[in-house]
């Protein structure tokens, strides 16, 4: 996920400092990795580089100084782009359970245990996600997120049980390569 | 843990010559909300119709609240199905004729409750899941989901310790599945409900407590001990 | 034509229980009409007076004969309300079947085709085995009869299984048209005229033929069978009228107001549709009057040529007894064939909501509830509908009566009311027979298939 844009598109709003920006992503996107404020500042410096952002001024009342930034122009127009940019659908296949049952394979492990296993933390984690989307009062956007997740979990649990049932046939064709 | 509500043990069912259960056993807990999946004939419906007492497995022992279901006469297992059990299948459980609100308000008639406290009783439940405003429809009038919402109305309007839901969502969209779960998953967990609920849905799946998984007529687990 | 024969053929031969009830049903009802339709043709065509040692000698005269022929004919048309109700057995399965013809590319002026010649063997297969039950019949009571007989008989025995391939034709114009065909419920609207025209129609129509064939009988001695006729088929329409508008009056009535599960399942379902109730009724209403006409008449006539005594008979007292008590059993063929009608029609209503009837009792729903359910969905709109076609049955005997009672001596007779009671009480037990079909139906296997 680009960083950066994500940022650009909270300052779209309006002028903003690292710490509410950060706040605000953490509550905008609820099930994503929360971001760290180093990251923040970082990202933000390389956006005032680019000329995409600026600074707006300081404001210092009561507390450590907080830098205020802004979208310029530029900075909108490259928004734009991004968003209704089309994401290259999986360009590399990055599979790191089929990874692991080939190489649980090669070395003579347990593929079959260890996709029980897998399945077993997916669906517990399915459960935990269906839990915060149906807890009551919560928002859309969670729940649309939580969504997003559960679909990728149920695609991989399918694809487990499809290995599970043809890890013989598998298992006979690894081991003859 | 609790004390089991609801046990089967090793349950063998067979249709005609096809073995659909062959020992599977399992534990529903008061309240507990317990996901069976599994691959189509993998014994599901099998095992939840053993376990609703509505047919009788040709071995093995189903016992509810410490009363064997397997030995009951039809009478009490009727009657349990009444009071104590609800059931939800994919489609089929409401009387085609029969406006919304007779299908709720049904079971409690057929308890003996009047005519006009069961409608009342039933429009309260139509209201929670959602169908209100809908009350003089009759399913063919309704969409998936609405008939489906009007059935859980139907399988919790007698307070019911236990639901058996076969593939509820089995026929809806994966929008009116996702309402229809939610609104059963809510009521059960409220009114302390267990629920055995039958899905190949994960998806579904993941809303219950717990889940365990059928392979051609034991649960996995058990399949892999009789394996070793 | 052979594409579609060889596939009707296939159809018949590997059609699952409910395709077979069907075809032996419909053979039965042909083989019926057959039956029928040759015994008229037989004694139509005997000429002048002969010996026949069958029924007191009322087949010896033209004029009894007539009176049979007409008999016969009038025969046809319970007959025929059973095959309507033979064509109805499986209609919902036949329709996806069918459905599934045209989803596999077969054009609809096809798929009807087979469906008629499905029907049309099924008729074949009837109307041969009457005639060969009838063959040996006619030859041992009738040494040589005469070739017109043959000639005569050969064509009915044809234009039974041709009747009964265009029938269906005409029955299924509706349903093959779409590919998609029967998928959900969908309730006859505008069926009722039809419905409401069959029972027109068919009694005019024999009536028409019955005065063709019988002209003499229609000058008979005491009645005017074309008067009698007419207010058969008046009151026969109104109680059909009668029995849908009370069918859904009830229903509404009761649905509202009732606390008793069974009665609201049978209201519900009669408010939903209360004309299939009414067809189903025309041809029980049709025989209620007639019948409490007929023991009108009966008690009436015998009276008075009891009152005349012997010596002003033309015959012996037995040849009237006999000629009366001929036609008391034809009704109660008559009668017979109905019921036989009325609990194919509700096990065919059983057999198309099985899966939900077993979903029902899985839900809890005591079969005893269902089966109530099932009873009442018959008593409840045939009660007012009866009683009716009884008061038009009484009409016409008292009216026999004040016509005959030239010396004021006989009284009002009193038996016909008996009749419309028995007819009640043997349709509930013809729907009755169903209660062990409903007990299989509710079966936790049905639920197993969708």
């Amino acid at each position: 996920m680009s960083t950066r844009h994500v940022l650009l598109g909270l300052l779209a709003a309006g002028p903003s400092h690292g710490y509410d920006l950060k706040r605000r992503h953490d509550e905008q996107f609820p099930q994503a990795r929360p971001l760290a404020y180093g990251q923040v500042y970082t990202t933000l410096q390389r956006l005032v580089r680019d000329g995409l952002a600026e600074v707006e001024g300081t404001d210092s009342e009561g507390g450590p100084e907080r830098t205020l930034y802004r979208s310029t122009d530029a900075g909108a127009h490259e928004l734009t782009r991004w968003a209704g940019e089309v994401m290259p659908p999986a360009p590399f296949v990055t599979n790191e359970i089929f990874a692991k049952v080939v190489v649980s394979i090669l070395a003579s492990g347990d593929p079959a245990a260890y996709l029980t296993a897998q399945r077993a933390a997916h669906m517990a984690r399915m459960r935990e996600l269906t839990a915060v989307k149906t807890a009551p009062g919560t928002d859309l956007a969670t729940a649309l997120s939580a969504d997003y997740a559960l679909n990728h979990l149920d695609a991989d649990l399918r694809w487990m049980t499809t290995t599970a049932a043809r890890l013989t046939t598998l298992t006979a064709e690894v081991d003859s390569a | 843990m609790s004390t089991p509500l609801l046990t089967g043990r090793r349950l063998f069912k067979a249709h005609g010559s096809t073995p659909a259960l062959r020992g599977a056993s399992v534990e529903l807990h008061p309240g507990e909300i317990l996901a069976v999946t599994g691959a189509s004939g993998s014994g599901k419906s099998t095992l939840l119709h053993c376990l609703a007492g509505i047919v009788r497995p040709d071995e093995g022992t189903v016992e509810y609240a410490g009363e064997r279901l397997d030995e009951a006469s039809e009478a009490r297992l009727g009657e349990l199905r009444r009071t104590e059990f609800g059931v939800v299948f994919q489609f089929g459980q409401l009387i085609p004729e029969l406006t919304a609100v007779d299908n709720v308000a049904l079971p409690l008639l057929l308890a003996g409750t009047p005519r006009q406290a069961a409608r009342e009783r039933a429009i309260a439940w139509l209201e929670r899941f959602g169908v209100r405003g809908q009350e003089a429809l009759r399913p063919g009038e309704m969409s998936g989901g609405q008939a489906q919402r009007v059935s859980l109305a139907r399988a919790l309007v007698t307070g019911p310790k236990v639901v058996f839901a076969d593939e509820p969502t089995g026929a809806l969209d994966s929008l009116s599945g996702e309402q229809v779960m939610t609104a059963l998953t809510h009521t059960a967990r409220e009114a302390a409900t267990a629920v055995l609920l039958i899905t190949h849905d994960a998806q579904v799946a993941a809303y219950a407590d717990r889940e365990v998984t059928l392979r051609d007529g034991v649960l996995a687990a058990e399949a892999a001990e009789v394996a070793r | 034509m052979s594409v579609e024969l060889r596939l009707a053929w296939l159809l018949t031969k590997d059609s699952d229980r409910r395709e077979r009830w069907r075809v032996l049903l419909t053979a039965l009802g042909a083989g019926l009409a057959t039956g029928f339709g040759l015994g008229a043709v037989a004694v139509a065509a005997l000429r002048g007076h002969h010996n026949i040692a069958l029924a007191s000698g009322l087949l010896n005269d033209q004029g009894e004969r007539s009176g049979i022929v007409f008999t016969l004919l009038l025969l046809l048309v319970p007959v025929l309300g059973f095959l309507g109700q033979c064509a109805r057995v499986g209609a919902v399965h036949r329709d996806r079947r069918l459905a599934g013809l045209r989803l596999s590319g077969a054009t609809p002026g096809q798929v009807r085709r087979i469906a008629g010649l499905e029907a049309g063997l099924a008729c074949l297969a009837g109307s041969m085995a009457a005639s060969v039950c009838f063959v040996p019949l006619l030859l041992h009571l009738w040494q040589a009869p005469p070739a017109t007989v043959w000639v005569a008989g050969t064509l009915v025995v044809l234009a039974v299984p041709v009747l009964g391939t265009l029938v269906s034709l005409l029955a299924l114009r509706r349903v093959v048209a779409e590919p998609l065909g029967w998928v959900r419920r969908v309730r006859p609207r505008g069926k009722r005229g039809l419905g409401l025209l069959f029972p027109l129609v068919a009694p005019a129509g024999v009536l028409v033929v019955g005065m063709l064939v019988a002209p003499r009988s229609f000058g008979g001695f005491y009645t005017s069978p074309a008067l009698v006729l007419a207010v058969v088929i008046v009151t026969g329409l109104s109680a059909v009228r009668l029995s849908g508008v009370t069918s859904r009056r009830i229903g509404r009535h009761l649905a509202e107001r009732t606390g008793d599960p069974a009665v609201l399942i049978a209201a519900e379902r009669l408010r939903d549709d209360p004309w299939a109730a009414a067809r189903t009724h025309a041809a029980v209403l049709l025989v209620t009057v007639v019948g409490t006409g007929f023991m009108g008449v009966r008690q009436v006539l015998l009276d008075t040529l009891r009152l005349r005594g012997p010596d002003t008979l033309a015959a012996d007292i037995s040849f009237y007894t006999t000629g009366i008590d001929l036609t008391g059993a034809a009704l109660l063929l008559a009668l017979a064939i109905t019921l036989f009608g009325l609990a194919v029609g509700t096990a065919e209503s059983l057999a198309t909501r099985r899966r939900g009837l077993a979903a029902q009792a899985a839900a809890g729903v005591p079969i005893a509830v269902l089966a109530r359910a099932l009873l009442l969905e018959t008593a409840l709109p045939l009660a007012p509908a009866v009683a009716l076609a009884g008061l038009g049955g009484m009409g016409i005997s008292t009216w026999y009566a004040l016509l005959a009672d030239t010396e004021g001596t006989s009284v009002l007779p009193l038996v016909p009311l008996l009749v419309p009671v028995a007819v009640y009480a043997a349709c509930i037990l013809a729907a009755a027979t169903s209660l062990p079909l409903l007990r299989r139906s509710v079966r936790p296997a049905e639920l197993r298939y969708a």
